[in-house]
């Protein structure tokens, strides 16, 4: 056996040369536990130099390399931290500070020693791992999915059995009266199963890691004016005052599950308060906007305030309001604000009402999004929000210039009875800010005619402009004598957007169009 | 082709109400003209312009303009300021040629021709941002103005008075829309305007409102000062903002020492870091200390960003040369160029300059919406936002001391 580098005069024999290439660390131990050969793989691993390890016994040489900070751990197949090593490395498991992770297997040589091989186990290690990830998320899937289909059994029977009493009182419902009543309570049924399927699926949808946070700034009076609007019916049928109290900052949070988390406090709210009022306001605390949810409902003594945020918990289920709870909003936003890191806590005593709270980072103005998600002239343009009444008999041509106007940002109504006008423009969805008018309409009706007696039902002079393809002088002459502007067919847009604006905003510009 | 001239058109209004842009404009585009020569052209070929007068920029005049410049000149790219008042009328002859042509007309409007057509407009770009992002840009200044402390409004409320052109009402509603969800309050609609008119009777309905901002979107320096002085008659108790025009020479001079106070800004202007400084220290060498590298920086990049996706793409392509002003027009999307105004970035879908902070958190991704402070008349004007490009910092208008 070749002794260690550097100790030696003798040429080594070739075999023993070759080890010194064997791209696997290898090494032999004497008798006694010490090192007497290892190759440059070896010495390597452990970060040292090869001429340093001769005579080492392996504690100090895992030592060394702790010291030196090459290797991180080495762990016995047991599981235990290798201490006590005698000899050899007895197929421990090192791993190294360069993310390698290194088998020793141990084979025993005739004199007593030892020979030991390092084999570089570190795709076949994580491959393992990813596996056992794999097969624990399956598992809690799997748990979940049972989990759900628990509670949706047991909580979606109810209203179903509802459903059931109310559709069969309303095919035995004597008048439409009871009828209609029992119509009404399969509505709150149904909207009672919306709800709870709706939490459900939001569990669902964490407990699958499926949710991923989009993180923006935005100004949270966008989100508190949609929960004034979302749950104003609620309280009011309920004889509550929702007070939402503006704020004009700019938070740093993801918009959609930030509302999920408000909605579910002011929703929570509203059902455990049966009298006063619900309040929601913000504050600001250094660098954190506190968005306060508060209510005069019946409080939570402080023994449940650690567990009121649990799955499926309930404070006292003899309650008529928890009745059609699953318990699970608040779960759903401590499990939101824990994901968007927003410290959610509260602050509460029986009979004193509760007040929720959720602490949101403030933004940078500049960066707020307006939540616009494109920019447009329907959205922008100077006509937006203006109606026109088109009056074009030919479909075709009808249809292309709504496309046109409404691209434009106008809002377009139509009439296509022209026999009765005034019924027709009773009906229109708007009223008209300017009139788009084709010249000859079906029964010889002149659209300049129709444009008056519009005029007349609306008691008002609306702009209007007159389109028509035909170019006799007379016709032309007429037009223009009845005192309005005219597009000849077919429209160019570009003179028609003209045309329009003038009408609308700059008319003494029209004494110049020719 | 070999190393023959190349035509760039030109439509500027030499005349007219706009003549002092148009002349800064044909400024601009000379000066990058005589640099991009001076370094052999593109790709060896020198560049020559052909200017012509829009006059009152209506849709027959830009349009006579374009077909002038491509059917008679053989223009290989149109490059200019702005014209008011084509309705991009002039986008069809230029379609048709398919060339490029890259302007600084400030529309909504381009947005949605472009993506009407893209693929017939392909040439089209606007080198600045739309208009409207005057609006969301405004409403976010005065909302960090208020957040940061610099300003404390006595009131959220904001009277928006628009001019009649679709520029001022398209900029005027954009306030109108994001102001609420900022906090503001409009204690009325926008006001539509006609210019060249007395303004007390509207400043006195205002008035009557007791407004904390009120914001004024018509454009012309002109009126602006006019404006500007029937409000200094009698100022009411709240921060004014001029748009744009109040930038203008012609401006400082007719209300003096009157301006101070007044807020303005620009989706494009010259930053006034070491590059911005440097083209206004040639531009002002060049033109004549009078002279507006403001204004003349709009087609001084353009041109500049055009020879550079020129060379890349591998030529010039005259009028009929769609596949090669194809690959000019993909290259003008794929680079970006970061300009003596800041990095102009092309939306691919707009077609048009994406503004910081407006529509991108990133300073080196958009053109700087820059925000000024009026001083005195022989003073420039201070830059207060945004940040990184801030060199003042805000002031109370004198007014507000006094009202």
């Amino acid at each position: 056996m070749q002794p260690m580098a550097g100790s030696s005069q003798d040429r080594p024999q070739p075999e023993v040369e070759a080890l010194r290439y064997l791209p696997l660390g290898l090494a032999v131990w004497s008798a006694g536990g010490c090192l007497s050969y290892c190759n440059p793989a070896f010495a390597e691993a452990f970060g040292l130099p090869h001429a340093a390890l001769k005579d080492l016994r392996a504690p100090e040489l895992l030592d060394r390399a702790r010291r030196q900070g090459t290797l991180i751990s080495c762990e016995l197949p047991d599981g235990e931290e290798a201490k006590g090593l005698d000899a050899g490395l007895r197929g421990a498991q090192l791993v190294c500070a360069d993310g390698r992770i290194l088998a020793a297997t141990e084979s025993p040589l005739p004199d007593g020693g030892s020979v030991t091989v390092l084999i570089d186990v570190t795709e076949s290690r994580r491959a393992a791992q990813a596996l056992t990830r794999a097969r624990d998320k399956a598992a809690a899937a799997d748990q979940s999915k049972s989990r759900f289909l628990r509670a949706a059994n047991h909580d979606l029977r109810q209203p179903l059995a509802s459903l059931k009493i109310f559709a069969y009182s309303c095919l035995v419902a004597e008048n439409e009266e009871d009828r209609r009543q029992a119509l009404h309570a399969m509505e709150v049924s149904i909207s009672i199963m919306e709800d709870l399927l709706g939490s459900l699926l939001n569990i669902g949808q964490l407990d699958a890691g499926k949710i991923q946070p989009a993180v923006a700034t935005f100004q949270i009076s966008s989100i508190l004016s949609r929960l004034g609007v979302q749950y104003a019916h609620q309280a009011r049928e309920k004889g509550l005052d929702l007070r939402i109290v503006p704020s004009k900052l700019a938070v740093v949070s993801d918009r959609v599950l930030l509302e999920r988390i408000l909605s579910n406090l002011v929703g929570n709210a509203i059902r455990y308060t049966d009298v006063g009022r619900v309040l929601v306001g913000c504050r600001r605390r250094g660098l954190n906007l506190r968005i306060i949810v508060a209510d005069t409902g019946i409080g939570i003594a402080p023994a449940h305030h650690g567990a009121i945020f649990d799955e499926f918990y309930r404070v006292n289920d003899t309650q008529a309001h928890a009745r059609h709870s699953l318990g699970l909003g608040l779960n759903i936003a401590r499990r939101l604000s824990d994901m968007l890191d927003h410290p959610l806590g509260l602050v509460s005593m029986p009979e004193r009402g509760s007040s929720f709270f959720v602490d949101v980072p403030v933004g940078n103005v500049w960066h707020s999004g307006t939540g616009e998600p494109e920019i447009s002239e329907r959205i922008g343009g100077e006509f937006a929000g203006i109606c026109c009444l088109v009056i074009e008999d030919d479909k075709i041509l009808r249809d292309a210039f709504t496309t046109l106007l409404e691209r434009w940002g106008l809002t377009v109504v139509t009439i296509e009875d022209f026999d009765n006008v005034a019924k027709a423009v009773r009906e229109l969805p708007a009223q008209p800010d300017i009139i788009l008018t084709d010249y000859r309409l079906r029964g010889r009706i002149q659209g300049t005619d129709l444009v008056g007696a519009i005029n007349d039902i609306l008691e008002k002079p609306c702009p209007a402009l007159v389109m028509t393809a035909e170019t006799a002088p007379e016709v032309i002459a007429s037009i223009k004598a009845q005192g309005f502007p005219l597009l000849i067919k077919p429209v160019s847009p570009p003179s028609l957007r003209v045309l329009m604006h003038n009408l609308l905003f700059e008319p003494d510009l029209l004494t110049k169009f020719p | 082709m070999g190393n023959a001239t190349v035509t760039i058109g030109s439509m500027v209004p030499l005349t007219g109400s706009s003549a002092n842009d148009g002349r800064e404009f044909r400024n601009g585009l000379t000066m990058a003209i005589e640099e991009v020569n001076a370094r052999g052209g593109i790709l060896g070929r020198p560049l020559e312009a052909v200017f012509i007068d829009t006059g009152n920029q209506t849709a027959a005049d830009v349009v006579r303009a374009a077909r002038q410049l491509i059917s008679k000149h053989k223009a290989a790219a149109i490059i200019n300021g702005y014209n008011i008042g084509p309705q991009n009328a002039e986008y069809e002859p230029i379609a048709d040629a398919g060339i490029i042509y890259m302007h600084h007309n400030t529309l909504i409007q381009h947005h949605d021709t472009v993506a009407s057509d893209p693929q017939r407009y392909f040439g089209c770009f606007m080198s600045d941002p739309a208009e409207y992002w005057y609006g969301p840009g405004f409403i976010k200044f005065l909302s960090w103005l208020r957040d940061s402390g610099r300003w404390r409004p006595r009131n959220r409320r904001i009277s928006i008075l628009s001019g009649p052109k679709p520029y001022s009402i398209v900029i005027a509603n954009a306030m109108a829309g994001a102001a609420p969800k900022f906090g503001w309050e409009l204690p009325h609609a926008p006001q539509i305007h006609p210019t060249n008119s007395d303004w007390r009777g509207i400043l006195e309905k205002i008035r009557a409102h007791d407004p904390a901002v009120l914001a004024m979107t018509h454009f012309h320096a002109g009126d602006l000062a006019r404006f500007h002085l029937q409000f200094m008659e009698r100022p009411l108790n709240c921060l004014l903002y001029l748009q744009y025009g109040a930038l203008h020479r012609a401006f400082s001079e007719i209300t003096g020492e009157k301006g101070r106070g007044v807020i303005t800004c620009t989706v494009i202007g010259l930053p006034r870091d070491e590059i911005g400084r440097k083209f206004a220290a040639d531009y002002r060498a060049r033109f004549g200390p009078h002279s507006t590298p403001e204004i003349g920086c709009q087609p001084y990049c353009s041109l500049h960003h055009y020879a550079i996706a020129a060379a890349v793409a591998g030529g010039i392509g005259e009028p009929g040369n769609e596949q090669l002003n194809r690959r000019i027009a993909k290259a003008l999307i794929d680079i970006p160029y970061r300009s003596v105004a800041g990095m102009i970035r092309f939306h691919p879908a707009w077609q048009a300059a994406v503004p910081f902070p407006d529509a991108t958190q990133d300073p080196s991704l958009g053109l700087p919406h820059l925000f000024y402070q009026l001083r005195g008349p022989e003073e420039p004007a201070a830059l207060i936002a945004p940040e990184p490009y801030i060199e003042q910092a805000f002031e109370l208008p004198p007014w507000l001391g006094s009202t």
